[in-house]
């Protein structure tokens, strides 16, 4: 699925520049759960945010599916996110003023599907996280982990083949931490899905195929 | 269907924020109204004056310079006469009225009749024709405005009194000072009264002199039947009375010089054929008489004096300017809260930017929102027009026009001669009317304010990266 060779990261503050991730090799078999953790301000984000296309590498090659997202345009970028990667954020992002079933229904808008097939996608989506019975309400008349339930869903709503997920259960507490942790995994394995997960969190992470750690922007795996 | 869900709901959430935008785009845009309104109004009134002057479908009026009065020289007789070269002598003896150099005595209550042309020197009537053949022009019509003096010989004397008089192409009832009038009683010209002595008389004239249909009047010397009563519009300053152009010509003179305007006109009353041809028309009617005075609407308002005249600047001026400023800064709200609303929600467009959405579609969102407000801004900015122009109408004290205008008089005094003017003063109302131009002028103004504010605000998240979009913090 990913081929990461060489890959940095380079931001500019200012007068200063800063390594957010530093000469990173990595490879994701296609279904694989990988999870990266480290300490806060190592480049896990970073790193997820070019693996989902959200940013460009400085250097090296990244290749999704044999294609070089940093020699991609901006419109196949986002064409590729629309279609083949699903986000799932530790904050939620949902917006506000939409409900359940709208913030899914507008990871569909991009595939400019019809009103009915988006419906029934939703539907689907909704069910599949437990939250056919809340899909008419506003995110702040959800928990925290039925809020999630939602990004998972509005995630997975178009069938992607990757989902990455930055620190999704760090708002929640420790039960529905494991409940989260749980419909991923159940989701993974039902959608094949390619997960890449980051998170501090050991009981999250231990749950992944496979165990990166982040440091200085540079990656090690466990063993 | 999602763009208009996402769009209200988006409204709704920020609605404080959405109202005080569109009240700020409402408020420049309402007072655009009601000063376009008002300066409407103002027009109006000042039009409404200049109608009963020259007629409603008169585009341009043509006058002979006026007589000049240093052909009579202080002490010299005064030219009162008619028809023949007739002068009085005033002396220590009494009165003497001398007829082509012959004088005698003239008895106490003898009274001396003329009708003039004292303001305007006269043209030849081809005048008129030649007018209407140029290009641009519709139609053209000649006129005789007169003045008729009455002098009474006394050994107490009293002012000499003078009314004035229109000698009307009945021909071309369309143009004049009568096209704008209102028949009262009787009737008006037809085309037999060309060469009769009727009249018409204004009947605002004929109430305060007691003057009635199927009466006399006299005028020249000659005695006229009035046949009706008219009514100008209210503000106006028409002629007193109305005669036949042909019997204007053979019963008048020339003011001081004397001569006979048989055959003369000293106003040719010109109607163009647009409105955008009355320039052109006024430069080729220059060419054709250079000596002319030619007067068009405009350059007639700027004669007009009085609170009308006051009003139509303040409004030209002030409340152009006014309205200006307050739509800048209406502007100016719309975009700088626009541009906040954006800017706190910077992560959420970063969340659909991860989702696959392109710049555009984000934009449009933003554009869509903004749309929405400039049009709920120019709604209420329309009826906040509308109230201000009720408000105006309801407060604003009449408007008052001076017309300064000569007598057609010319007195001789020891300090040499005299051609004294008089004021017409008239009481306007100010009626401040919404036109729908200015209320789609208003619409697009609104909207083009709404999307100004959308372009700014959504300028930047278009051109975001998502993943600096996703790393802000709101």
């Amino acid at each position: 699925m990913y081929e990461l060779t060489g890959v940095g990261k380079t931001y500019a503050t200012g007068s200063q520049r800063v390594l957010a991730v530093s000469g990173v090799d990595l490879s994701v078999g296609d279904g694989e759960w990988l999870a990266i953790r480290g300490r806060t301000g190592h480049g896990k984000s970073t790193l997820l945010n070019l693996l989902g296309a959200l940013d460009r590498p400085t250097t090296g090659q990244l290749l999704l599916d044999g294609r070089d997202l940093g020699r991609m345009r901006d419109a196949e970028l986002t064409r590729l996110r629309a279609t083949t990667i699903g986000f799932v954020f530790q904050t939620f992002n949902l917006v506000p003023t939409l409900s359940a079933a709208e913030n899914v229904e507008a990871a569909l808008i991009p595939l400019r599907l019809g009103l009915a097939a988006r419906r029934r996608k939703v539907a689907a989506a909704l069910d599949s996280v437990g939250l056919t019975d809340r899909s008419r309400h506003l995110p702040s008349e959800l928990s925290g982990g039925q809020q999630q339930r939602v990004a998972i869903a509005r995630a997975l709503v178009k069938e992607p083949k990757v989902l990455l997920a930055d620190e999704p259960t760090g708002n929640l507490d420790e039960e529905t931490r494991d409940e989260i942790i749980g419909l991923m995994e159940k989701l993974w394995r039902e959608y094949q899905l390619t997960l890449v997960l980051v998170s501090h969190d050991g009981a999250v992470v231990r749950r992944a195929q496979r165990v990166g750690v982040m440091s200085r922007g540079s990656i090690s795996f466990e063993t | 269907m999602f763009f208009f869900t996402y769009l209200a709901r988006e409204l709704r959430r920020r609605q404080r924020q959405a109202v005080f935008i569109a009240l700020g785009l409402a408020v420049g845009v309402g007072l655009v109204i009601t000063v376009t309104a008002a300066s409407a109004g103002v027009k109006n009134a000042q039009s409404g004056v200049l109608k009963g002057l020259y007629g409603v479908g008169t585009d341009v009026t043509v006058t002979g310079a006026a007589p000049s009065n240093s052909q009579v020289k202080p002490g010299s007789p005064s030219a009162l006469g008619s028809g023949n070269r007739v002068s009085i002598m005033m002396g220590p003896n009494g009165a003497q009225m001398c007829v082509n150099g012959k004088c005698r005595s003239l008895k106490d209550g003898y009274t001396i009749d003329t009708l003039a042309s004292s303001s305007y020197a006269p043209m030849n009537e081809k005048a008129a024709s030649e007018i209407a053949a140029l290009h641009g022009v519709a139609s053209a019509a000649g006129g005789l405005l007169l003045t008729d003096n009455k002098t009474t010989i006394s050994q107490n004397p009293s002012p000499p009194t003078s009314f004035s008089v229109d000698g009307t192409d009945i021909g071309k009832p369309r143009l004049g000072p009568l096209s704008d009038a209102v028949t009262k009683t009787g009737r008006t010209f037809t085309s037999a009264d060309a060469t009769r002595n009727v009249a018409v008389v204004d009947a605002n004239y004929a109430t305060s002199n007691g003057l009635k249909t199927g009466g006399t009047i006299t005028i020249g010397g000659t005695k006229f039947t009035i046949i009706g009563t008219v009514a100008q519009p209210e503000g106006s300053n028409p002629p007193n009375v109305y005669i036949p152009l042909a019997r204007a010509q053979s019963l008048a003179e020339q003011g001081p010089a004397g001569g006979s305007l048989k055959n003369d006109v000293n106003t040719v009353y010109v109607t163009a054929a647009s409105a955008a041809d009355i320039p052109a028309v006024q430069n080729e009617i220059a060419k054709l008489l250079p000596t002319a005075t030619i007067t068009t609407p405009s350059s007639l308002a700027s004669e007009v004096t009085g609170s009308v005249s006051s009003a139509a600047k303040l409004a030209d001026d002030l409340g152009k300017w006014l309205s200006i400023l307050v739509l800048i800064a209406a502007f100016a709200v719309a975009v700088l809260l626009t541009m906040l609303a954006v800017s706190r929600r910077v992560r959420e467009f970063g969340t659909l930017k991860a989702l696959g959405w392109r710049g555009r579609r984000i934009i449009a969102q933003v554009m869509g929102e903004s749309f929405v407000l400039g049009l709920l801004g120019a709604a209420i900015g329309v009826g906040l027009g509308f109230a201000g122009a009720a408000v105006i109408n309801a407060i604003a004290p009449n408007l008052s026009a001076t017309l300064t205008q000569s007598t057609g008089e010319h007195i001789m005094t020891p300090n040499g001669p005299l051609s004294p003017t008089s004021s017409h003063t008239v009481s306007v109302p100010l009626v401040a009317s919404v036109s729908g131009a200015a209320i789609l002028a208003a619409v697009v103004l609104a909207v083009a304010g709404g999307l100004l504010a959308g372009v700014f605000g959504s300028w930047r998240i278009g051109r975001l990266r998502p993943a600096d979009a996703l790393s802000k913090v709101g």
